[in-house]
């Protein structure tokens, strides 16, 4: 029954890969973006947004944004190497899994498409690693160790309690990123000799909400909570604030922790419900890349580096301007729609 | 027969024996932590969410089809009753949410009969396009459910404490009396059972077989919707994931809880207390610091258990199985 459903969904982006690609023949460029952040993800926004606004700028170029929904590693391959066989003349791919996608990637490389890996790296060494130009993104690990770093500056200004246990609240078991968000934020926190632990969620509220209050109950020392998506960071802080943990932004209880420049994440870091979140510039993921494969194509730049959009902590003090770009962004309307407090 | 009697060779006897063993093993390993108030308010809780879908699937397997899409009736109906609160109230989203949960059981219900369509099919279809309506009307975010909605009496009563304790529980206690109700003492009880059991025989003794599976699919669908209604009644703060894996849940709670997949043989308080042990033990699994992805492999293994022990069950109280 899995099968069949899997080649409805296989046939129907297939069907809109080529028709993507149908489309775009009066034009210079197509490049196609094979995403792992679908419309179940807020953040997709910021890539399309992202997209347009190049297309505008390089109208010679069209852009194509696929996606998965829930997500699983092979829809991703699956996706990407329908988009590799329509032969566009760039890819951007985030590395969620480097062994399942070096295959593909090796061969679109070597038929000549030049790829750029955007959201997540290659975590190998560089010379195991895919041979992508250039990674276009955030540092997951870095995420968890600034916020991780800026917290514990906070307990030094005696505005929040020192860590006794921390507790990095995980939906996804099989993401790369996020394992890399609990591993920076459980580096940042050993000097404090805190107990840490990463706890696997899940993604569907009541039963997050559950598996949350059970390990809160069980482990009575744990006063921090890093949760590795914005939009769960009100569920953690409605389940401590439920089992009386006063989870608000004091110098008791627990303190939570998010990442994402979304808005449920800069509204709870204003509201004092959040201590910080974080920005991995998505916009500039999206656009970025882009730019750097028209740059390939027209003047044969190559970069030395890899690109890091981010982390930047989003906190009490510059909440309000994150605030101001992200409506611009979104519109009002939506920025309000999003933020579940 | 005497209660005693019918109790042990009901449907519903393999779950209770399995909360007796669970509530035993939890008393010997952590009697401080498990026999908490804060405990057994969130395991109960959740096993009436559950609950509610476990009923709508139990009823559905007694007629011998099975409905994959609760989970994401469930979360429709959720969304729907959020996002449309701005322009119809609390009153006006909370009747249209449940609409749409009827409509969807009742379209998944009419093509399954007068299609000649495995249910499994359909289902697995609704499962899809239910979750992908989901996507597509929230753009990957549901929306905020302001303050006066979450004040409003109706969304207290829903979503509210009645003496301390969670108005869900109530609830779905209140639905599995009248459930049990009408599936015992009722014509449409014992069509459903007759249909379930052997759909031929009731068709020849005149049960009309194909309103009897389409009402089990719209009824699965409304509990499914009421779940989902109470649980955003409560803590509005959700996602577009809301629901997901929980027909998978569904399922292995009316096994767990002694619904024979061939249909004819089950119980929704059954039912229910399959929903008990599955929250129960997540809870407990964690609680004593077992990673929380072991849970999928006990929820695997206990399933296969039941289905043996039911089996067993049925055949000694003379049903062959």
């Amino acid at each position: 029954m899995r099968i069949s459903a899997r080649l409805v969904t296989a046939a129907l982006l297939a069907s809109t890969v080529l028709a993507g690609a149908a489309g775009a023949q009066d034009k210079k460029y197509r490049f196609v973006m094979v995403s792992h952040i679908g419309s179940n993800d807020a953040n997709m926004g910021w890539l399309t947004e992202s997209l347009k606004t190049f297309e505008e700028k390089y109208p010679d170029v069209t852009t194509e944004y696929i996606s998965t929904n829930n997500y699983s590693v092979q829809e991703h391959v699956r996706l990407l190497e329908q988009a590799i066989s329509t032969n566009p003349d760039g890819i951007a791919v985030p590395i969620v899994d480097s062994d399942a996608f070096e295959g593909p990637l090796r061969k679109a490389i070597e038929m000549g498409i030049p790829v750029v890996a955007f959201n997540i790296p290659d975590g190998r060494p560089e010379a195991e690693r895919i041979p992508y130009l250039t990674y276009v993104g955030g540092d997951e690990y870095l995420t968890g160790k600034r916020l991780g770093e800026y917290a514990l500056a906070q307990v030094e200004a005696g505005k929040i309690p020192a860590p006794t246990g921390v507790v990095c609240a995980v939906h996804d078991a099989a993401h790369q990123g996020l394992k890399a968000r609990c591993a920076g934020m459980r580096d940042a926190m050993e000097a404090t000799g805190a107990k840490f632990q990463e706890l696997f969620i899940g993604a569907e509220p009541a039963t997050a909400r559950n598996t949350l209050q059970s390990f809160l109950s069980a482990n009575t020392d744990t006063n921090y909570i890093f949760t590795v998506a914005g939009w769960s960071s009100p569920w953690a802080w409605g389940v401590a604030n439920e089992m009386g943990l006063k989870p608000d932004v004091d110098n008791e209880g627990v303190t939570v922790m998010t990442v994402d420049e979304a808005p449920v994440s800069i509204e709870g870091v204003r509201a004092g419900h959040i201590l910080a979140t974080n920005s991995q510039g998505f916009w500039l993921q999206g656009y970025a890349p882009m730019e750097w494969l028209y740059w390939y194509h027209e003047l044969g730049y190559r970069p030395n580096s890899d690109i890091l959009t981010g982390p930047i902590v989003i906190n009490a003090e510059n909440a309000d301007q994150w605030a101001k770009l992200v409506r611009g962004v979104f519109g009002d309307t939506e920025y309000d729609n999003q933020n579940t407090w | 027969m005497t209660t005693t009697q019918r109790l042990v060779r009901g449907p519903g006897f393999g779950a209770l024996i399995g909360v007796a063993a669970m509530l035993t093993a939890f008393t010997l390993i952590d009697s401080a932590g498990w026999w908490s108030v804060r405990t057994i308010a969130n395991v109960v809780q959740f096993t009436s969410i559950l609950g509610f879908l476990a009923m709508g699937q139990a009823l559905v397997i007694l007629s011998k089809e099975i409905d994959l899409s609760v989970g994401s009736v469930y979360g429709l109906t959720g969304v729907a009753f959020v996002t449309l609160q701005p322009d119809l109230g609390v009153p006006g989203a909370m009747l249209a949410a449940l609409s749409i949960a009827l409509a969807c059981g009742l379209i998944q219900g009419l093509v399954v009969v007068r299609g000649g369509l495995p249910s499994m099919i359909v289902t697995l279809g609704g499962l899809f396009a239910f979750r992908g309506i989901i996507y597509v009307w929230t753009g990957g975010s549901v929306r905020n459910f302001p303050e006066e909605a979450r004040v409003h009496s109706l969304t207290r009563l829903m979503g509210g404490e009645l003496f301390g304790i969670e108005a869900a529980v109530f609830w779905m206690l209140g639905t599995l009396a009248v459930l049990t109700l009408v599936l015992n003492a009722t014509r449409f009880g014992n069509r459903l059972l007759a249909t379930g059991g052997n759909a031929e025989s009731a068709l020849s003794r005149g049960v009309r077989t194909d309103r009897v599976r389409v009402s089990v699919f719209a009824l699965s669908a409304l509990l499914a919707g009421c779940a989902g209604i109470l649980t955003l009644a409560d803590r509005p703060q959700t996602h577009v994931t809301i629901g997901e894996l929980m027909e998978l849940e569904s399922i292995a709670a009316a096994v767990i809880g002694g619904c024979l997949l061939a249909g004819g043989r089950g119980s929704l308080w059954g039912a229910v207390l399959g929903a008990f042990i599955i929250t129960g033990f997540r809870y407990e699994l964690i609680a004593l610091g077992a990673p929380s992805s072991w849970f999928i492999t006990f929820v695997g293994l206990v399933l296969i258990f039941a289905v043996v022990v039911n089996q067993k069950l049925a055949r000694m109280a003379g049903q062959s199985v």
